[in-house]
């Protein structure tokens, strides 16, 4: 008993010492949120209405989304989604985006829900929004083409 | 050192076991419901849940809590906004309060609604278009051992506009048990008897009998991505066998006036085999067609069909096509 008791002591003094040694280190260092770059061509891997997932289903392959640098966005043809061709898009906030906001070249423009998540290491962009009716919401998850080059 | 640790643990867990004896039969009645067989569109109808508590409670000991209440309903009847719960009991009457959906089920993470729907599902009804919607009394009742009482949730709710075949959820439960997942004591639900809905607007919507042919989701407008489901388990017909099933499909834009047809067996028109004897097709209208911009469906009119085009079954394994209307609310 005695033996585990100093044994405690000696963990603790020494544990204290490298804490404090590194305290001057530690609050030095400022983090600050990256600014969320989405440029780049994403493919849609899943998406869900309701919350089911209909990606096994459908033909979602060439369901494709780009972003320039320009702050312009086109879809890769005619699919189910809010807008369609091509237009500008804006982040509602570039560090801590929660909405990504659409305007099409007729001015028609969209507010969707905006998640840019890393799931199993890849980074996705998940989008949220009605196509039709209100009551029925619609997921589309998308990864980065060619992401791992 | 380790020995004060070691006995606080065995302290919990005998307080634990403790409590759990104490309320281990404590509890509701089942529950059951009264609903008409029958309302009109619009009409406001009563409901009236049925159930009861039984406090077992060792000693001196005390349960409070308040009561907590719930249904499912057709999304459309918008009964958010006018049902109205009351109970009635021996230790009191009172008006229940809608749960706000930023208030939390603690169990499920989800608003108390939510969790609702995920837990209880849609019973016996077949197409979902449905929400769960819980109540609180503003109350809360304390019981002693042995304390039984018999307990009514009186539920007055209009029925909408549409006409339907619908079975109705109901649920009591105890504020301060939640809904966990394998408490079958403090929560009760149950679904009603068929409830037809007379004299509304639009087809009849059959949530309760197997169809032929069904639409997903039941609300939708023609830029939706909409399934059509082929249950060929329903009923006997001439596609009986068959492994490859198609679609052939019109639509008819507000004037009634049939603006596109697909109806031949292409990959394009072809359904997916799913589960059991169910073939599917999920299609985004506006593309399926290739409408241009001015261009609105507002209905559809569909036959299933084999490879050869030849044989083919309509609405209820007629000559009548399945009909659908797009539409909102």
């Amino acid at each position: 008993m005695k033996f585990n008791l100093s044994k405690i002591w000696i963990l603790l003094i020494v544990g204290f010492t490298l804490f404090t040694a590194c305290e001057d280190d530690m609050s030095s260092i400022t983090s600050q949120e990256a600014f969320k770059d989405i440029t780049g061509s994403w493919q849609v891997i899943q998406l869900k209405r309701n919350g089911e997932d209909l990606s096994e289903r459908m033909n979602l392959h060439d369901f494709r989304m780009d972003f320039k640098e320009d702050g312009t966005y086109s879809l890769a043809e005619k699919l189910p989604f809010l807008t369609q061709g091509t237009g500008n898009y804006e982040l509602n906030d570039p560090q801590y985006p929660f909405s990504l906001i659409l305007t099409s070249e007729q001015q028609e423009s969209h507010t969707v829900k905006f998640q840019f998540p890393v799931v199993d290491g890849r980074r996705q962009l998940s989008l949220t929004f009605s196509l039709g009716c209100t009551s029925n919401s619609y997921e589309y998850n998308f990864e980065r083409v060619n992401q791992d080059q | 050192m380790r020995k004060p640790i070691q006995n606080l643990i065995y302290l919990y867990i005998i307080i634990g076991s403790a409590v759990t004896l104490l309320l281990m039969h404590c509890g509701l009645k089942a529950l059951t419901v009264t609903v008409p067989q029958q309302a009109k569109a619009g009409e406001q109808v009563t409901f009236v849940m049925h159930s009861g508590a039984e406090p077992r409670i060792e000693g001196s000991g005390k349960y409070t809590t308040q009561l907590v209440a719930g249904m499912m309903v057709p999304k459309s009847w918008n009964a958010r906004k006018n049902a109205v719960l009351t109970f009635t009991s021996p230790k009191g009457n009172g008006t229940m309060r809608l749960i706000a959906d930023s208030e939390i089920e603690p169990v499920s993470g989800l608003s108390w609604h939510q969790a609702a729907k995920k837990m209880f599902g849609i019973g016996p009804n077949l197409v979902d278009d449905f929400e769960w919607i819980i109540y609180r009394s503003t109350q809360s009742y304390t019981f002693a051992n042995n304390e039984d009482i018999n307990f009514d949730v009186k539920v007055e709710c209009h029925v909408g506009h549409e006409n339907m075949l619908v079975r109705l959820g109901f649920y009591v439960g105890s504020s301060i048990e939640n809904l966990r997942p394998n408490d079958t004591d403090y929560k009760k639900f149950t679904f009603s008897n068929v409830l037809e809905v007379v004299d509304g607007e639009g087809d009849l919507i059959d949530f309760v009998n197997p169809q032929l042919g069904t639409v997903q989701p039941v609300k939708s407008s023609d830029n939706d991505i909409i399934t059509l489901s082929f249950n060929s388990g329903v009923s006997s017909t001439v596609l009986d066998g068959q492994q490859d099933i198609y679609l052939h499909v019109s639509a008819f834009d507000e004037k009634d006036e049939r603006i596109a047809t697909v109806n031949i067996q292409q990959d394009k028109s072809k359904l997916i085999k799913s589960a059991g004897k169910k073939f599917l097709i999920d299609l985004w209208p506006r593309g399926y067609f290739e409408l241009s911009k001015d261009q609105q469906i507002t209905r559809l009119e569909y036959f299933f069909t084999d490879l050869s085009g030849e044989k083919v079954v309509g609405y209820g394994n007629t000559d009548e096509p399945f009909k659908y209307t797009f539409r909102c609310e």
